[in-house]
């Protein structure tokens, strides 16, 4: 029998994969929420794999997902806000909260798309698929937090919801 | 025959190599039916792609597992995350009872918020399914016998 075992010893590769992997999940449940079309599934791995080599490198501020109406404004946004500490903490999610949470998120017109952004701290590396971009004014939106949503050893996300 | 696998995810795994992991594990199941061929899985999964990589990074598959359902074969994929995934033991062989198969169905868990798509990315794919899985399968084969004759004649080819 072909058994796999893993040590416990917790790295950065790892809190980048586990936090990249929450946020992309969310932001599915999200877009299958509002009915808005992903991406296929290579532009999903490119923005995982970014947003996950950013996390290690502690070089992502923010990821950012804005809903993007046919009428051209952006409404609803999400913020994924990063905060980076010393190796401490375990791997956790809230997930079963944001389920919840799914009420107050509102809906968005037929045809609506979705564009993802990531503000940076410091000096980032170039990743595929990515280039330089200017996110819509958040002006006039009310900012809603929904607290943590994951938490990893070396750092942690939370989520914030602009409408 | 009832069986179930759990495959680990993140932070052992991005959501893609989850999917390629259990694409591995169903092909290798299913290959060993002179009925059913590797090639024809591999493109038959291939559609679920998108999906299945949104259903494993939002958790879905921890509590709502695929189910492949190939003739008296009922096989329960799902996924475990977080420490979980760093500390499991996995068995990634080939499922016994796949050797027998004529047919095959992967059931895709209808979970909300993504119940919809899942209808949309099965429909038309003639071995995917939304729906859920016919329990007359699972009774059938929990009656059946109680030995594998798969592993067991494996065993003894081993053993010869």
């Amino acid at each position: 029998m072909s058994t796999s075992t893993w040590t416990t010893t917790y790295t950065y590769t790892h809190t980048a994969t586990y936090l990249s992997d929450v946020i992309m999940g969310t932001i599915a449940d999200v877009l299958a929420l509002l009915g808005i079309t992903p991406s296929d599934s290579n532009r999903w791995d490119e923005d995982q794999a970014a947003i996950a080599a950013w996390i290690e490198e502690q070089s992502l501020e923010m990821v950012v997902l804005e809903c993007r109406r046919p009428d051209g404004t952006a409404r609803p946004i999400f913020e994924f806000p990063i905060a980076y500490r010393a190796g401490e903490g375990q791997f956790e999610n809230s997930r079963a909260s944001m389920a919840r949470a799914h009420a107050k998120i509102s809906s968005v017109p037929s045809g609506s798309t979705y564009r993802l952004f990531c503000t940076f701290r410091m000096a980032r590396t170039p990743q595929p698929g990515w280039g330089p971009g200017t996110r819509a004014s958040t002006a006039g939106l009310r900012s809603t937090s929904f607290g943590s949503l994951a938490d990893a050893p070396h750092a942690s996300a939370d989520l914030r919801y602009l409408r | 025959m009832q069986r179930r696998r759990t495959i680990a995810a993140a932070p052992r795994r991005t959501a893609t190599e989850v999917w390629a992991t259990i694409c591995s594990l169903i092909g290798d199941t299913l290959e060993r039916s002179s009925s059913i061929n590797r090639a024809h899985v591999d493109t038959a999964l291939a559609p679920l792609g998108q999906l299945a990589r949104m259903l494993i990074s939002a958790g879905h598959l921890e509590n709502h597992p695929l189910v492949l359902v190939a003739d008296d074969l009922w096989l329960e994929i799902s996924t475990a995350s977080g420490v979980e995934a760093l500390t499991m033991d996995e068995n990634l062989n080939p499922v016994p009872g796949g050797g027998t198969a004529t047919d095959w169905t992967l059931h895709v868990p209808q979970v909300e918020p993504m119940a919809k798509l899942a209808q949309a990315t099965a429909a038309g794919q003639a071995h995917l399914s939304a729906d859920e899985p016919v329990e007359q399968t699972q009774s059938s084969a929990s009656a059946a016998t109680g030995v594998d004759v798969e592993a067991l004649a494996a065993w003894a080819r081993e053993r010869a």
